[in-house]
């Protein structure tokens, strides 16, 4: 019993090592938060261009481009491409970690929310897209207003599904030496040579968000649910 | 109103329309039957656009359909409705939205006006009740019903019918036929592809009978079903009456 005690005072107690944690859960949050949105923004319009060039055949040079990004995106380590957007692309500036852990973490995300986007806007039938015409409706605002909010709907689970990954993911921005909660821990670890506690904590930490956001999710769904009810 | 002048479409190797002219007055009501495959569908779907013609021209209110940019084209579909063999109402809109969404997005009402006319049509359709419900809530009969107001909503000058009453239930034909009577008697244009002899018979002024890619025959329904020229059309008739 006094060995636990010890063992907990010294992992997180001594010298505030129980900063190292709180500070690393601020960077991972915020790490998610911003490259979610920006997976979000660019995986919308990566789906949309691309929907339309399967539907229309417009924008095709546009599609192409999209193309040999969600191909390298997809194909390729997300720690590949952190190394190569720290060391390579921004290897001669002095940038702050956090952007370009946000901006890699940012354009992987983008390239899987693409796609999910673009199933979902492709799994609504022809026929939505024909009434809306019918009624006098650009392409564009029959997308807005009705492809999209039923695509939208679809693919929120496996957008949902997406942000948990991308939260697990940012675990591997201490390639590029940024605080981020797994980081903290394996810092006290160092200092501290016992590798139990600090990690499992870390561990419990990345479960309770996961099961938060899981939890809301499927709040979410419930009230999207409703309107379906017949 | 709608001047159809040799209108053609092939589809690959599909030659679907072969040259279809016709004139349609305001105020018509053109049935049209025939075969499947005969290209009927394809003959409605090409008067809005949502098939373009290989040739051939579908003159609309003074604009050339086919030869349409997206601006004129829109305008040309604000006055032209349609209503599909599936409804294809818009799911995830209660059915006021469904109704006031174009005519507000579009802005040709404010909102208040959209509701109100929405009301009234609730009203003519005979689903005043379900005005917050969803699509998914409403019988195939409910449904279409729906997908009629929401083209009136649009005060449309000309209402095209693709198979309205094919994917309903038989005990709900009847409510939807008797809509469409109604909207003829408000005076209607309308053009509606259909199996419904009876409604040809006792609602057209017109009947228009395709078949491959052609009108065969066409006239007003007494002289075209009590006394059909073309052996078609007399086959076609003896196998439906």
């Amino acid at each position: 019993m006094q060995d636990l005690l010890d063992t907990l005072y010294n992992t997180f107690i001594v010298d505030d090592r129980w900063k190292f944690l709180t500070t690393g859960l601020g960077n991972t949050l915020l790490i998610t938060f911003f490259s979610l949105l920006m997976g979000m923004v660019l995986g919308f319009i990566v789906a949309i261009v691309r929907a339309t060039y399967d539907k229309t055949g417009k924008l095709k040079i546009l599609n192409f481009l999209f193309k040999i990004y969600l191909t390298v995106i997809r194909g390729t380590p997300v720690v590949v491409q952190l190394l190569i957007i720290y060391f390579v692309v921004f290897g001669s500036v002095n940038i702050d970690k956090l952007f370009v852990a946000v901006l890699a973490f940012g354009l992987n995300s983008g390239a899987y929310v693409a796609e999910i986007v673009r199933s979902g806007i492709m799994s609504i039938e022809k026929g939505q897209f024909e009434a809306g015409s019918s009624l006098g409706f650009s392409y564009a605002q029959t997308m807005i207003y009705i492809i999209l909010p039923q695509a939208f709907k679809n693919v929120l689970p496996a957008l949902a599904n997406e942000a948990i990954v991308l939260l697990k993911e940012t675990s591997v921005a201490g390639y590029i030496a940024v605080n981020d909660l797994t980081k903290g821990g394996d810092y006290i670890r160092s200092v501290t040579y016992q590798a139990f506690l600090p990690l499992i904590c870390v561990a419990i930490i990345y479960l309770i968000m996961v099961m938060i956001m899981t939890w809301l999710v499927t709040k979410l769904e419930r009230r999207l649910a409703k309107n379906d009810k017949g | 109103m709608i001047r159809v002048n040799d209108l053609d479409i092939s589809f690959g190797k599909l030659h679907i329309l072969k040259g279809v002219t016709t004139h349609i007055q305001k105020g018509e009501k053109v049935v049209i039957i025939g075969p499947s495959g005969s290209g009927k569908s394809t003959f409605l779907r090409c008067l809005n656009r949502l098939e373009k013609p290989c040739s051939g021209q579908v003159i609309f209110e003074g604009t050339d359909v086919t030869q349409a940019n997206e601006t004129e084209l829109n305008k040309v579909r604000q006055k032209m409705g349609m209503v599909f063999q599936h409804f294809n109402l818009f799911p995830h809109l209660t059915i006021r939205q469904n109704i006031t969404l174009a005519p507000v997005k579009l802005k040709l009402m404010t909102k208040e006006e959209a509701d109100k006319k929405a009301d009234v049509l609730l009203k003519k359709v005979g689903l005043a009740d379900k005005a917050e419900a969803y699509p998914a809530q409403l019988s195939g009969g409910q449904k279409q019903r729906i997908a009629i107001a929401r083209t009136l909503a649009m005060n449309p000058d000309v209402i095209l019918f693709d198979e309205p009453t094919s994917a309903l239930d038989p005990e709900m034909v009847g409510e939807v036929l008797n809509l469409m009577k109604e909207l003829a008697d408000d005076g209607m244009t309308m053009v509606v592809v259909t199996h419904e002899m009876g409604f040809a018979k006792e609602v057209a002024s017109r009947v228009m009978f395709m078949s491959e890619g052609k009108i065969i025959e066409e006239g007003p329904p007494r002289e075209f079903f009590d006394n059909p020229q073309n052996a078609r059309v007399k086959d076609f008739l003896s196998k439906v009456l």
